[in-house]
């Protein structure tokens, strides 16, 4: 963020390349520090989703209200686990199998705009880098699965593999026609487009199949219900991380939830208005001219500080959160609901009915840009 | 059709079947060894008996011979029967006797895994069966259990089983516990055969009286 | 049969592969059980299968040779856990038949409700793990709330939540409270607006009917061959029920039921999905027996008076032998015992359900994928308390 680079070299007097690092080094360690604890919280809140869809009650004890301290109870516990890494493993895959998974879905999380300016990074190719760096997962995992030396955890990378690969062409392909719409892959434009021209779920016609597509594919890819065969419990144990325990396991466990995050967050972006309010209400999530970084780095003084527009621009990361999570729960509400499919049930449901829909949905979008213009 | 008119359709057209016997409890017709699948093929084609379902195999070893004991049944008909093949033990049969009858299979794929039980346990053997080997039991178990000659184990994968086997109080120059088991060598015989035979638990569920004196 | 021809073997001479052998069990979260079951697998398809039973034998046929006939009930019980009424029906059954015992009326006809509260309760496990099996983790849950009340129904006669060890030979243990046939009609009313939530939930699902229909085709000349009986030999469209047509037990003629079979509703007949509709389809069928059984429930005894003096003096019956069938929930339970005038009998042998109908997995299975193999294993209903005894 160029606001904090300047309050580190101007404000604070680093020179140039250091004052870019620290900056780079505060944003990057404080959005994983957000990334655990909503991991954390995610976890309570799907153990609680399930619970009540299921007549339970979920956590209710650890911590006293309503069991909110359950996941730090169980991060604590995993972290105190033994290590144990089976006799037969390749062990130098085994080990930084969880670590290539997490970090091919985390570093799509730098070009996330929460609010105007407030992505870490506001790449020109954005929503392009995050498909791509997304599938560095596919590996991670078959590592896993491969290095276990165990049959049950081939056969969950086997499935892994074909099944995510597989979803990844009509995923991108349903963010097409909001890249048609919007001219530019950058997460930033979409944001600013969107808050002139309305949410782009509603541009045409094809908007709301290309939404749901991707929406569908984008469960497939974080291997949810009904696509969870990767780590279909009721048949192959564990799937690919049948032979980790403690912290690695962990690693994949958030993994799980951190995709979930990432894809509900392009979604929210490209599809549902990003950190802007419906009809662009208080223009939330707009920056303002003078921000409080400019006063801090030097080059404006207190009373120029434009407060109010602060307050809205830090009102777009909790729009933007709050889409987040409603589509998270959506995805939690479809988990406890609905059957797994099986393997080629899901290879032609990618193949043979998403990706065709998918190119409809371009198609017609070009169409209707091109006459538009 | 009740058992009778079953019976005489059986009689008048496989040879080697006997009477039927209707003194002790359920009917059954008794059958030799040699014509049993015949009668069981006859039982199953026959459009008055229709047989379909085989619904049972029973080895019952009695004091001097074993018996096999086949349930069929028909759902066509609503009418079942019950053969019995009986062959009698020889002067000195001992635990390495086994009877032997031709397997049903051939007739009703249903036999095969009664067939496999009926060896596993009472060690019958049915000649021309494709998978003679045990099914409850481990593969390398010893001896079959539901003989009346069985001999209880003495030890079981390295643990004592016999009943004073374990001082459990202490007594003059023992102490109390158990041995430590001995790890057994993979593929060696699960149980062991007892040096000598210990003795058998009465009908009627009393214990025998423990033994007082020395181990 | 569109599943098996997409699955053919494709053998191509310049791509070396091998045959996995994978292990399914004895501990495995789908196998209802201590089961295993060898596959041999080319990639996801089965290409053979070998069961591999006896992990939960526990000598039961062994330990009725030295005990008596009454105490060799509660043994009856532990085979198949998720039925106990009816094990317990089915072994008492066979003694009254060797020894001759008549029971009383009332006794008859509270073995006949209680036999179908089991039923359903047996059937509510079939449904709810066939569920998780396929991967719907929530009908479970829905399951086991009305399999709670079935239980608490039960406790109050018999004394125990699932290892009943209520019906005796001579009658049944106990007289049921006051309030408890209203407390079952009660049930029977809840239950019956459950049922239609659990079909929308499961039977209709398009995900559900994808996963289980045209999967583990049972043909009816197949079952029948292999002693397959029960929901398994109806969900190929044998319309046999022993309380129909051979009835063990006098109410079940003076009430009305359907049988229901399978019609190859979204598949071909003698698939999963048949076989799982008619266990549902069988708990509305119990839900009416019970109606009717409380409703004509006589006054009287519950416990002949032969048995008495059972607990003190072990009875013993005349020569002979006897061979009871009664229709259980996982298919047709038969006991086999011979006695020589003894306490106990020379031989008690079980036919159990589960174990015949396991039999046919070998050759339902080859052709699966993997999680067909699955859905299979759970469309049979096994319980490996009677598959190994």
């Amino acid at each position: 963020m160029q606001g904090l680079i300047d309050v580190f070299v101007q404000g604070f007097g680093f020179s140039s390349g250091f004052g870019t690092f620290a900056a780079y080094f505060v944003l990057i360690h404080s959005l994983l520090g957000f990334i655990t604890v909503y991991s954390m919280f995610a976890i309570w809140l799907e153990r609680k989703v399930a619970a009540h869809i299921q007549l339970r009650l979920g956590p209710m004890e650890t911590g006293g209200w309503h069991g909110w301290a359950q996941s730090p109870a169980d991060a604590l516990k995993l972290l105190m686990k033994e290590d144990i890494i089976p006799a037969g493993a390749n062990r130098f895959l085994f080990m930084i199998a969880p670590a290539v998974v997490f970090c091919g879905v985390f570093a799509g999380f730098i070009v996330l705009p929460f609010a105007e300016g407030m992505s870490i990074i506001d790449l020109d190719i954005g929503l392009f880098y995050i498909i791509a760096i997304a599938s560095i997962e596919v590996v991670g995992v078959i590592m896993a699965g491969w290095a276990s030396n165990s049959k049950y955890s081939l056969f969950g990378a086997v499935r892994e593999a074909a099944q995510v690969v597989s979803y990844e062409l009509p995923s991108a392909t349903a963010l097409l026609p909001s890249v048609l719409i919007v001219g530019s892959l950058s997460m930033g434009d979409f944001n600013t487009y969107q808050a002139e021209h309305g949410w782009l779920v509603f541009a045409n016609p094809f908007m709301p199949i290309a939404a749901l597509i991707f929406f569908i594919a984008s469960l497939a890819g974080c291997k949810r219900a009904p696509f969870d065969l990767p780590e279909a419990e009721s048949e192959l144990v564990s799937g690919f991380h049948t032979e980790y325990s403690g912290m690695r396991f962990s690693f994949f466990g958030l993994e799980e939830f951190v995709s979930m995050f990432l894809v509900s967050a392009i979604s929210a972006t490209v599809f549902f208005g990003g950190y802007t309010l419906p009809f662009d209400i208080l223009s939330v999530g707009a920056a303002p001219d003078v921000t409080l970084f400019d006063w801090l780095s030097g080059s404006a003084g207190f009373a120029q500080v434009d407060l109010l527009g602060s307050l809205t621009h830090l009102g777009g990361p909790v729009v933007f959160i709050v889409k987040v999570f409603a589509l998270i729960f959506v995805q939690m509400w479809l988990r406890w609901t609905l059957p797994r499919l099986r393997v080629d049930q899901v290879m032609v449901m990618g193949y043979k009915y998403l990706l065709p829909w998918a190119l409809v949905c371009v198609v017609g979008t070009a169409l209707i840009e091109g006459l538009g213009s | 059709m009740n058992d009778s008119e079953i019976h005489a359709r059986l009689v008048a057209n496989v040879e080697g079947v006997g009477e039927l016997d209707t003194s002790a409890g359920d009917p059954c017709v008794g059958v030799s060894a040699d014509a049993v699948v015949d009668a069981l093929g006859f039982l199953r084609d026959d459009d008055e008996c229709s047989m379909e379902m085989l619904h049972c195999v029973t080895a019952v070893d009695r004091e001097k011979q074993v018996d096999v004991v086949y349930h069929v049944c028909s759902y066509a008909r609503h009418h079942s029967l019950t053969l019995k093949v009986e062959l009698p033990k020889p002067e000195g049969a001992d635990e390495h006797w086994h009877p032997e009858v031709p397997t049903a299979c051939g007739v009703y794929p249903a036999a095969d895994w009664h067939e496999r039980e009926q060896w596993d346990l009472l060690g019958v053997r049915f000649t021309g069966h494709p998978d003679m080997r045990r099914i409850l039991l481990p593969e390398e178990w010893i001896g079959h259990p539901l003989r009346k000659d069985y001999v209880y184990p003495s030890e079981h994968g390295g643990i004592p089983l016999e009943l004073d086997a374990v001082p459990l109080y202490e007594r003059e120059g023992e102490s109390v516990g158990q041995p430590a088991p001995t790890p057994r060598e993979p593929g060696a015989p699960l149980n062991q055969p007892p040096s000598e035979p210990s003795k058998r638990p009465h009908a009627g569920g009393k214990a025998p009286a423990p033994e007082k004196g020395d181990s | 049969m569109e599943a098996l021809e997409m699955y053919t073997v494709n053998a191509r001479a310049d791509v070396y592969t091998e045959e996995l052998r994978l292990n399914l069990g004895p501990q495995h979260p789908s196998t209802h059980g201590v089961l295993r079951v060898e596959l041999g697998m080319d990639g996801e398809i089965i290409t053979a299968a070998r069961c591999d039973i006896g992990y939960l034998h526990r000598c039961a046929e062994k330990i009725g040779e030295n005990v008596s006939y009454l105490q060799f009930t509660p043994y009856t019980d532990r085979m198949d856990y998720l039925a106990s009424m009816n094990n317990n029906l089915a072994w008492s059954l066979t003694v009254e038949k060797l020894m001759d015992l008549e029971v009383p009326e009332r006794a008859q006809w509270l073995r006949m409700i209680c036999v179908e509260l089991n039923r359903i309760a047996s059937h509510l496990i079939a449904f709810g793990t066939y569920g998780i099996d396929i991967g719907a983790n929530t009908p479970f849950f829905y399951a086991f709330r009305e399999r709670e009340a079935i239980m608490g129904l039960l406790e109050r006669p018999s004394g125990a939540r699932m290892l009943y060890n209520y019906i005796q030979p001579g009658g049944v243990r106990r007289d049921i409270d006051e309030n408890w046939v209203a407390d079952v009609l009660a049930f029977c009313d809840e239950f019956e607006k459950r049922w239609a939530e659990y079909n929308t939930l499961l039977s209709g699902n398009a995900i559900f009917i994808k996963r289980t229909a045209n999967i583990g085709i049972l043909t009816k000349e197949m079952a029948l061959a292999y002693g397959c009986t029960g929901p398994v030999l109806r969900g190929s469209g044998v319309r046999w029920d022993l309380r129909r047509d051979v009835p063990y037990l006098a109410p079940y003629d003076d009430v009305e039921f359907d049988i229901p079979v399978g019609e190859g509703t979204h598949g071909t007949l003698g698939d999963c999905w048949d076989r799982y509709w008619v266990r549902m389809r069988e708990m509305m069928e119990s839900i009416r027996i019970i109606r009717q059984g409380c409703a004509q429930l006589p006054d009287g005894e519950v416990m002949t008076k032969k048995q008495k003096g059972m607990y003190k003096t072990p009875m013993k019956p005349p020569v002979g032998a006897a061979y009871v069938r009664c229709e259980n929930p996982r298919g047709e339970l038969a006991f086999y015992a011979v006695s020589d005038g003894e306490a106990s009998p020379i031989r008690l042998r079980t036919r159990a359900p589960s174990f015949c109908n396991l039999a046919v997995l070998d050759q339902l299975l080859p052709g699966c994928l993997l999680a067909d193999g699955v859905a299979v294993i759970g469309s049979l209903d096994i319980v490996l308390g009677e598959v190994d005894r």
